[in-house]
């Protein structure tokens, strides 16, 4: 019953991985033959790349901050949503509503709110006398990759919502009419009941937010192109550049390995950690 | 009292940051540039229709929509396809096959799918698959397959077994379980994941970024990229391009919110 | 009209150290001209042409050192212009990165389409930044873009090595219709792969209204342009709207940094060279006071507040609305500033910005680019259709049409440019001594020309001069041995 998606996935999932592989151990241009070079790639990536070291730091920060935030938004949100109201019903479908625009849209939206001269953002905070507040959000080396962070948080956390309130929903009431009867407060609710229960649902909002934090593209190329001084680049907006503008698709094969091992790793981390079963019950 | 005070402010400013960009698009659409530049959420000096005129003689908006229909249409139906049965499958599968084969799909949730983007580019062009919508279509299916089938296996595994038992003793095939058993049950599922797939491809920006040239292929994330080149000196423009490209997305949205969202939680509660 | 025989072209890139590719060249007439009325009643500014025909004027100073207007002579095609070649029906793609230009091409098009029935042309636009980094990858891929634009340098390097230019050498338009000097930059081992459409000025616009009213005269010297800064900047006016935020649009700005930046022409060409190559630092002297001058136009005051953050969206737009006084990109920008102010027509001049004290050696930037090419991986049906349409292009009457409605000035000849005030009034350019651009030869864009304009623009933000320099020189050389 496998088959179609095994047939499907192997072809244009795993096959292209494998050649990823080999095309890491090749200097290419696109061009001209390639050339083998063995771990060269590696090696420099390694030892002789300042840049890629700088951008995987950006990629880990960039999803460390939209993990947490996005979760936790995500999860506070959903407590408050959880029955079925007119109102909560409105605000899910309100929340929802970003995730339904196409990226491009939220980088063109993003970088006209985000503007230093006239942005509503710096306009805002200047009307509430918060001067100090209206930074040069994504012209500043210090400031671009957390500014498309809340972007990235503002765009997908009412996707995350729904799953939450869905996850939350089969939760039995009683429980927590027990715990109301017990007197606990709602933190203690929180901790021994929505938590523990909540936790499956959890693996899926953080491994599906980890996953969607690496392969960030879209924002980063509608908003800054990486800029200023790769303050902002991603991993795969390096991959990207490093192939198709600079046509050296050996070592951004490389670089598309380096993500894996980093992905993988991280996600280990996470089932460590957080005590996430990702596995088969 | 204080807990009540936290959370309406915190679910009405979230609520803001929602509203409030998406009206200065709204209105700006209406408006001329330095309107937008001076005061982003007033209301339109005069509510005109110019900026989509010029949009809608200028740029052909109608194909690129197609185009995104078309490639997210069927994507995710033959994603939900070809998951639902794999995620069968391996659900039903105590054997080693089975944990074989989530531990195959797993390695692709893992890896994200935009390190294939080298490898496809080359293979498409020899396949001849670039400048093409299966090819989309494809990369799409091959993308979203291990999510899917990640999350209908849970999915699978939930149904209670006696279900699935009873059939059997029937002495039902696998086939016939999965559509008279697995699938009507997992209807809310199917929904949910459904429209998880339906965003993803509608959104996505890189593979056809770099597959797709050809100006009858362009699916609509491309169309307002070549917007903001065309429109970069115009926020109006912009705005206006996004509304576009957005409004039949949010009008199936509003039309079919009830199904989307109340479908998806109330379904969870009974699954 | 007199004729001249062709140059050698075997010497490649000769145009890049050539200094006036696009030559208009005066004589002295004794017959009276009335001066175009289009065009002002007194030939006051030395240099200004009202086009590329033989009936086309240009003013210039007399044995007595009187500004006259003088008959422009042409030397620059190797024969009459031929009309545009027939297409047969069918439909191919023309790509290209001129957003701008679209509804002008769409009219060129229609003509073309008119002229050829069942023919069609359609256009695929990508803005300039995206054309740089992607056009290739797109394109190789895309036979049915049988008409492609590049630029000079770098990018068409990598279309011809990529075996995507058909050789029109043979073709008789190309011989005949354009300015022979101006097909250099498309010019390999002699063959011609490509017609360099535009001939622009990568110097900054400048509003002359404003610097009526505030009796401001452009600096003539790196001293007068930082005391010019502040002046200005005290008056509440953006000196100048610099787009530091898009890099492509930022990087003009380095031509009139570098053109004057070493003594002669082939030690400017052999230093970038050097860098291209990752065989010099950008810590070297050289670089480090181009550098310094960013920094220094920065601490003046010239450009505006968070201007790493000042994109192509609001330059122009502060430009046109009278809140700054330069937009200092060049004449490709000036259709942008009066789509968006149509008060700004006939309000435009570019200046020379001079970055030096001493004499400078060069007063301006020109490029031949827009090079309008034949995909030779089309098929043959649509590499006819694509000469067809560029055969097209070149015709004086679409040149022109271009030219006017573009703003732009073409490489073609037997162009009017009177119908178009801001041509006219940047057309006093051409008079000046002029660098061929000296930004497109860096060959390496993403590897070496991206982040080292990158450094710059973080540099005119107020970032240290030193440590930039040392982290992208880093950045680049590694990123050249990997």
């Amino acid at each position: 019953m496998a088959f179609p998606a095994v047939a499907v996935y192997s072809f244009l999932y795993l096959y292209p991985a494998i050649q990823n592989l080999l095309y890491a151990t090749e200097r290419w241009d696109g061009v001209t033959k390639p050339e083998q070079v063995g771990f060269h790639n590696f090696a420099h990536l390694a030892t002789d790349d300042d840049l890629f070291m700088k951008i995987v730091g950006n990629n880990i920060r960039f999803t460390l901050i939209v993990v947490i935030f996005q979760t936790a938004f995500s999860l506070l949100f959903a407590t408050f949503l959880l029955k079925n109201t007119k109102t909560t019903i409105l605000l899910r479908v309100i929340y929802f509503f970003p995730t339904i625009l196409s990226s491009v849209s939220v980088g063109l939206i993003w970088t006209f709110l985000y503007n230093p001269n006239f942005g509503f953002i710096n306009a805002s905070f200047k009307a509430i006398g918060l001067d100090g507040l209206a930074l040069n959000w994504l012209g500043d080396t210090r400031y671009s990759l957390y500014a498309i962070a809340v972007t990235q948080v503002w765009f997908h956390t009412g996707q995350m919502v729904i799953i939450y309130v869905a996850g939350l929903q089969q939760i039995p009431a009683d429980l927590y009419e027990a715990a109301e009867v017990d007197g606990a407060s709602r933190w203690q609710q929180f901790k021994s009941i929505t938590w523990p229960m909540a936790l499956p649902t959890t693996a899926v909002v953080v491994a599906y937010t980890t996953i969607q934090s690496f392969r960030a593209f879209d924002l980063v190329y509608s908003m800054t192109q990486g800029g200023p001084l790769n303050s902002s680049d991603l991993i795969v907006t390096s991959i990207y550049n490093t192939a198709f503008a600079s046509f050296k698709y050996g070592y951004a094969s490389a670089q598309s390995v380096v993500l894996i091992l980093v992905v993988l790793f991280v996600t280990w981390l996470q089932r460590r950690t957080l005590r996430i079963d990702y596995g088969v019950k | 009292m204080l807990y009540k005070v936290f959370k309406n402010s915190l679910l009405t400013l979230f609520a803001m940051a929602v509203i409030v960009p998406s009206s200065i698009v709204v209105l700006g659409s209406f408006k001329k540039d330095n309107e937008i530049y001076s005061d982003p959420l007033a209301l339109p000096k005069s509510w005109s229709f110019n900026n989509f005129r010029t949009l809608i003689t200028e740029g052909n908006v109608f194909t690129p929509f197609k185009n995104s229909v078309i490639v997210s249409v069927f994507s995710v139906a033959i994603t939900l396809l070809f998951a639902s049965l794999a995620a069968y499958g391996i659900a039903r599968m105590v054997t080693i096959t089975g944990r074989l084969l989530f531990l195959l799909f797993s390695l692709g949730l893992a890896i994200p799918g935009q390190v294939n983007i080298i490898p496809i580019y080359h293979l498409f062009v020899k396949l001849h698959l670039t400048n093409s919508l299966l090819g989309l279509i494809l990369v799409n299916i091959a993308l979203t397959l291990p999510i899917s089938i990640f999350i209908l296996t849970s999915f699978f595994k939930d149904i209670p077994k006696e279900m699935y038992e009873v059939a059997g003793i029937d002495g039902a095939g696998h086939f016939r379980i999965y559509r008279s058993i697995a699938l009507p049950l997992s209807r809310p599922a199917l929904g949910a994941t459904g429209i998880f797939l339906f965003v993803i491809c509608w959104n996505d920006l890189l593979y056809p970024l770099m597959l797709i040239t050809q100006l009858d292929k362009k699916t609509l994330p491309l169309t307002l990229i070549d917007f903001r080149g065309e429109f970069a000196t115009s926020y109006s423009m912009l705005f206006t391009a996004i509304m576009v490209a957005s409004v039949p997305m949010i009008a199936m949205y509003i039309f079919m919110q009830r199904s989307f969202i109340a479908g998806l939680t109330a379904g969870a509660v009974k699954g | 009209m007199t004729t001249k025989g062709m140059k050698s072209l075997s010497a490649r890139r000769l145009g890049a150290v050539a200094t006036i590719a696009f030559a208009l060249v005066a004589t002295s007439i004794t017959t009276g001209f009335a001066a175009d009325p289009s065009f002002g009643k007194a030939c006051t500014t030395e240099g200004v042409s009202t086009g590329t025909s033989s009936t086309s004027l240009i003013c210039s100073v007399n044995s007595a050192g009187k500004l006259t207007w003088t008959n422009v002579r042409l030397g620059q095609s190797t024969g009459s212009p031929v009309a545009a070649l027939k297409a047969s029906p069918g439909t191919i793609e023309f790509h290209h990165f001129r957003p701008e230009d679209k509804a002008v091409f769409a009219s060129i098009i229609a003509k073309f389409e008119a002229a050829n029935p069942g023919t069609h042309v359609n256009q695929v636009i990508m803005s300039s930044n995206d054309y740089t980094n992607l056009g290739y990858a797109k394109i190789s891929v895309n036979p049915k873009a049988a008409v492609f634009v590049t630029v000079r340098g770098g990018q068409f390097d990598q279309f011809y090595n990529g075996g995507m230019m058909r050789d029109i050498s043979s073709d008789r338009f190309v011989r005949q219709n354009v300015i022979q000097s101006a097909l250099t930059p498309a010019t390999v081992g002699g063959k011609i792969y490509g017609v360099p459409y535009q001939s622009l000025f990568n110097d900054p616009l400048y509003n002359t209204e404003m610097f009526a009213a505030h009796k401001w005269t452009v600096p003539t010297n790196w001293t007068q342009l930082l005391s010019f800064c502040k002046t200005v900047k005290a008056a509440g006016i953006i000196p100048f709207a610099w787009p530091a935020a898009t890099r492509g649009n930022a990087g003009q700005i380095m031509n009139s940094f570098l053109m004057n930046s070493a003594p002669d022409v082939a030690t400017l060409t052999s230093r970038i060279q050097a860098i291209d190559t990752g065989k010099a630092d950008l810590t070297s002297d050289w670089f480090t006071a181009i550098a310094n001058k960013y920094k220094a136009m920065n601490d003046a005051g010239c450009f505006p507040a968070n201007v790493t953050g000042y994109n192509d969206t609001v330059a122009p737009a502060d430009f046109a609305n009278g809140k700054a006084a330069i937009y200092p990109t060049g004449t490709f920008g000036m259709s942008t500033v009066t789509n968006l102010n149509p008060a700004m027509k006939g309000k435009m001049k570019l200046m020379s910005m001079i970055t030096v004290d001493e004499k400078p050696l060069y007063q301006g930037i020109t490029n031949n680019t827009f090079i309008l090419s034949v995909n030779k991986k089309a098929t043959s049906r649509d590499q006819n259709i694509a000469r067809a349409f560029i055969s097209f292009l070149t015709t004086a009457a679409a040149a022109q049409e271009y030219a006017v409605g573009t703003s732009q000035h073409v490489s073609i000849i037997n162009v009017n440019y009177s119908a178009n005030i801001d041509l006219l009034n940047t057309s006093d350019i051409m008079g000046k001594k002029l660098l061929l651009a000296p930004r497109f030869l860096f060959n390496n864009v993403g590897t070496v020309r991206n982040p080292l304009e990158d450094a710059l623009i973080a540099i005119g933000g107020g970032a240290d001069v030193t440590k930039t320099l040392a982290d992208t020189s880093k950045t680049i050389k590694q990123s050249l041995g990997a």
